[in-house]
């Protein structure tokens, strides 16, 4: 095993299979993958595809009949599994928090295994709470049936990284929480694993789910045979083959919006006015803005209102009464598509963008979004003409390699013969 | 002589066979309940075995506890041995069925979570499995502790300890004054030491079972 | 309470006490009778009493054993008890059946709890000293033998009647008040039907606690095999208590085992497991 410094190591199938007895075929026949340090990889596919227990064989919860498994360099193929198990994350659906224990003591199970001192565990565990955005004070001593399912998985989450593991394999984790909380998780997972660069492996059936958190996604049909693994952009744009596009599904320039953030296109500057400026400022920064409104903070410089011109006049001077709420706003790790969405519910043709504590950063407008978008889907069609020309020379390449090659491999062989 | 009469001038005697009474039982049980957990333990995973404890269990509970107490007398003699071998038998199905329902009824998803955060077999069995099947294996205890207070009653016509003599004393005596008050006596204690072990069970469920898991 | 055979059906006194119910209510272990078991405990019954007799063909019984079992008093205690068994269970039936489904009704739904609480009570009566009572009070015979019997078994089968009635899935009693069935309807045509697995298990615990019961009838004057097991014991003659014994054990176990075939035989197709 890797030393566990925090950060991931590499993983490494090779033509894995698993067979159970009296099955006419395997569940899993001969999946060969590589997968990079700090690497997050999705496996994607419909159910029964055995992407789960190829997942499972990774930790070894499933022991494969054939094929080599390598972690960090080291073959873990047939070194004890427990103790394997205890350096890799495992976070699986619905949490699988064990009711009898506290929160504190589900996450503290995997470092008092493995010996750590009290102290430490209990630092860590604070820690651990606090990384996935839970208050350790109030969340320490509850049972998970206490908690909402959102709060089970990022305990669950927790546990999965107590021991600070190396690798985290992760069995569709967000698959019991409804849609909105499930969001949330996602944008959580990839703002923590921003910090922690751990490698994760990560099984779903979203293909939605797949793009927004994968650095790369392997697409499995049957006995995972792997149809196309890839980055989401190139899968969307190009896909392998008829599966793999039905699998994609319709709408591939809207999805291709998940896989952009807020803060790689141009975020601008906006006028704006905070609720404890005088009035006269306001209509002063009105009048010299050359817009038609301005944004109104609040005290803690958060977006509050949008003021038209009339506004004010209309309201008589009041604050209050004036201008339109801002409904929605976005964080710079915010998708295209949460900045496009909220775009079209405030219906003022931008959407206020905002850092960490909610504070005001800038805008990004509809105009910015459209041009991005479709400056985006241009790069992808010039890169996947790329690709397949690539591809084409690289196969054209390969079979004269054959044509010329298949000769001298004969003739080395003849030669090492004649030896 | 009524019955307040009685009991003052008897105390000390009917103290002395309710210590019995209950000892009797608290210990059976608590053999009882070590060979029961370990049987289910032992057999919860295989479909075969499990069903098998349990019917064989349950068989030993369709006799009727005079005649198992009287194929005893033959083999060990009359006394506590029969007592004690009778009631363990008998206190043993409620628990092994309980172990056996409970074990299997830890979510699977659990044992996989822990095994797939690196707990050993046994680790799995101590933290996991026999602490999320502790409450109906407690309940499994209550109910036999309860059934074996009257098997102790019975087991005292074969000379076993206990309450059930002063039941026994006032059957073999019917007619004379005391004969009401020795079986009002008998009956009683041991209706209240049954309830007294109840309370017991209670309590033992709120210090032994964690908050997480409370019904 | 004591007599053996109750706790296979006896309903768990889960529930009476929120801290205790558990997660799973364990409850009878799943029974799926197939050919084995319909032949296995025949064969080893005829098997016992088989060794019993031949045991008794080379043992040389003294004048007192011989006494204790001769002129068909091994048989007259046997039908006794058969008798004993078969009425007290009938009387328990009619009583704890219907007490059981009366209580259940939306007018008595409220005296239901206070049911249950009592018939936990009883759990904790010892069935000698209940019969010890009766005895004293009722005079001694089969009367008072009889009624303690019956009062025992009462208590559990009404406890396991009503859970059983309670657990009936409320969705269906509504969606058959949905489609216009009288309070009779519902109850004759849906809920009596839907509880008949639990009746015959109602019937089974019964039998078996009876049979228990009734050996204690000797202590009350009531006969049966306890006559044996008791002359056995007291006069230390071993051949008398082995063969009550064993008659006593061949008859609770095939009490149980045409019990268990009558549950499955007479259960509703649908219901099956």
């Amino acid at each position: 095993m890797p030393e566990t410094d925090g950060h991931g190591a590499s993983i490494e199938l090779e033509n894995l299979t698993k067979r159970y007895p009296g099955g006419a075929r395997p569940a899993v026949e001969n999946v060969s993958m590589e997968i990079k340090a700090g690497e997050v990889v999705v496996l994607v596919g419909p159910s029964g595809c055995g992407k789960s227990t190829t997942l499972k064989m990774i930790n070894r919860l499933i022991e494969p009949t054939g094929g080599r498994i390598r972690m960090g360099g080291e073959d873990v193929t047939d070194i004890d599994p427990v103790g394997l198990r205890r350096k890799v994350g495992y976070a699986i659906q619905s949490a699988g928090l064990f009711p009898h224990m506290t929160v504190a003591q589900n996450i503290a199970l995997v470092p008092r295994m493995i010996g750590w001192p009290r102290a430490r565990i209990r630092a860590r565990t604070e820690e651990l709470l606090d990384l996935v955005g839970l208050d350790p004070g109030e969340f320490h001593g509850r049972y998970p049936r206490q908690l909402s399912g959102g709060q089970q998985q990022r305990v669950g989450v927790a546990r999965a990284l107590a021991a600070d593991p190396p690798v985290l394999l992760m069995d569709e984790p967000f698959g019991a929480v409804d849609p909105i909380t499930r969001e949330h998780l996602q944008d959580e997972l990839i703002r923590l694993q921003h910090e922690l660069r751990k490698t994760i492996v990560f099984v779903t059936h979203d293909f939605d789910e797949a793009i927004k958190i994968g650095d790369r996604i392997a697409v499995l049909r049957e006995r995972s045979h792997i149809a196309q693994f890839d980055t989401p952009e190139a899968i969307l744009t190009n896909p392998a083959d008829d599966f793999v596009s039905g699998f994609v599904g319709a709408g591939a320039a809207l999805k291709r919006l998940n896989l952009t953030r807020v803060r790689d296109v141009e975020i601008t500057d906006y006028p704006t006015v905070t609720i404890d400026d005088p009035l006269q400022q306001i209509f002063n920064r009105l009048r010299a803005a050359g817009t038609n409104e301005v944004l109104l903070l609040d005290r803690r410089g958060r977006p509050y209102k949008w003021l038209r011109r009339g506004d004010l006049m209309r309201a008589r001077g009041s604050l209050a009464r004036a201008g339109t709420l801002v409904h929605d706003t976005v964080t710079r790790d915010a998708t295209l598509r949460d900045a496009l969405e909220a775009v079209l519910t405030d219906n003022i043709g931008r959407v206020a963008v905002t850092g960490r504590r909610g504070e005001y950063t800038g805008v990004v407008d509809m105009e910015t979004l459209l041009n991005s978008v479709h400056d985006m889907l241009e790069a992808d069609r010039l890169d996947a003409l790329e690709h397949q020309q690539e591809l084409e020379e690289l196969r054209a390449a390969q079979t004269n390699a054959e044509q010329e090659g298949g000769g001298s491999v004969t003739g080395v062989g003849g030669f090492g013969g004649t030896r | 002589m009524n019955f307040w009469e009685y009991l003052a001038g008897r105390h000390q005697q009917l103290l002395t066979d309710a210590y019995q009474h209950a000892s009797a039982v608290f210990q059976c049980m608590a053999v009882a309940t070590v060979l029961g957990v370990l049987i289910g333990v032992a057999t919860y995973r295989s479909e075969w075995a499990g069903n098998l404890a349990t019917t064989a269990t349950a068989t030993v509970l369709t006799v009727p506890a005079l005649a198992l107490i009287g194929l005893l007398i033959p083999v060990v003699g009359l006394g506590v041995a029969p007592t004690v071998i009778a009631l363990t038998l008998y206190g043993l199905l409620p628990v092994v069925r309980n172990a056996i329902v409970g074990l299997r009824g830890v979510d699977p998803s659990l044992v996989d979570a822990a095994t797939g955060i690196g707990m050993s077999r046994p680790a799995r069995l101590l933290r996991i499995e026999l602490p999320l099947a502790w409450p109906p294996i407690l309940t499994g205890i209550r109910v036999a502790t309860q059934m074996l207070m009257g098997i102790a009653a019975i087991a005292a016509y074969a000379s076993g300890p206990g309450l059930g003599n002063v039941i026994f004393r006032g059957l073999a005596s019917l007619g004379s004054a005391n004969a009401l008050n020795q079986v009002l006596a008998g009956t009683l204690g041991i209706i209240v030491l049954a309830l007294l072990f109840d309370a017991a069970y209670v309590l033992v469920g709120r210090l032994t079972i964690p908050r997480g898991i409370r019904a | 309470m004591t007599a053996p055979g109750q706790v296979r059906t006896a309903p768990e006194p889960a529930g009476e006490d929120e801290a205790e119910a558990p997660r799973t209510p364990p409850g009878p272990p799943p029974r799926r009778v197939g050919w084995q078991k319909l032949t296995v405990l025949p064969a080893v019954l005829v098997a016992v009493l088989l060794a019993t007799w031949l045991w008794f063909e080379q043992a040389d019984l003294d004048a007192l054993s011989r006494n204790a079992l001769s002129g068909g008093q091994v048989s007259k205690a046997l039908w006794q008890h058969i008798q004993l068994t078969a009425i007290s269970t009938f009387f328990v039936l009619i009583i704890a059946i219907p007490l059981g489904i009366l209580l259940t009704r939306p007018a008595f739904r409220r005296a239901t709890p206070v049911a249950m609480a009592f018939a936990n009570m009883g759990q904790a009566t010892p069935a000698i000293g209940l019969l010890a009572l009766l005895v004293i009070w009722l005079g001694i015979g089969r009367r008072a033998a009889l009624i303690g019997i019956i009062v025992y078994a009462v208590l559990p089968v009404l406890s396991n009647t009503i859970t059983g009635l309670k657990a009936n899935d409320p969705t269906l009693l509504e969606a058959a008040r949905g489609i216009g069935m009288s309070p009779v309807g519902v109850l004759t045509r849906v809920e009596l039907p839907l509880a008949v697995p639990l009746i015959l298990a109602g019937v089974r615990t019964a039998l078996v606690l009876n049979v228990g019961t009734a050996t204690l009838a000797v202590f009350g004057g009531g006969g049966g095999l306890g006559v044996l097991i008791t002359t056995g014991i007291t006069n230390q003659r071993m051949p008398v208590l082995v063969l009550g014994s064993v008659l006593t054990v061949v008859l609770a176990l095939l009490v149980d085992w045409l019990a268990s075939l009558a549950e499955v035989l007479l259960r509703p197709r649908g219901l099956q497991p």
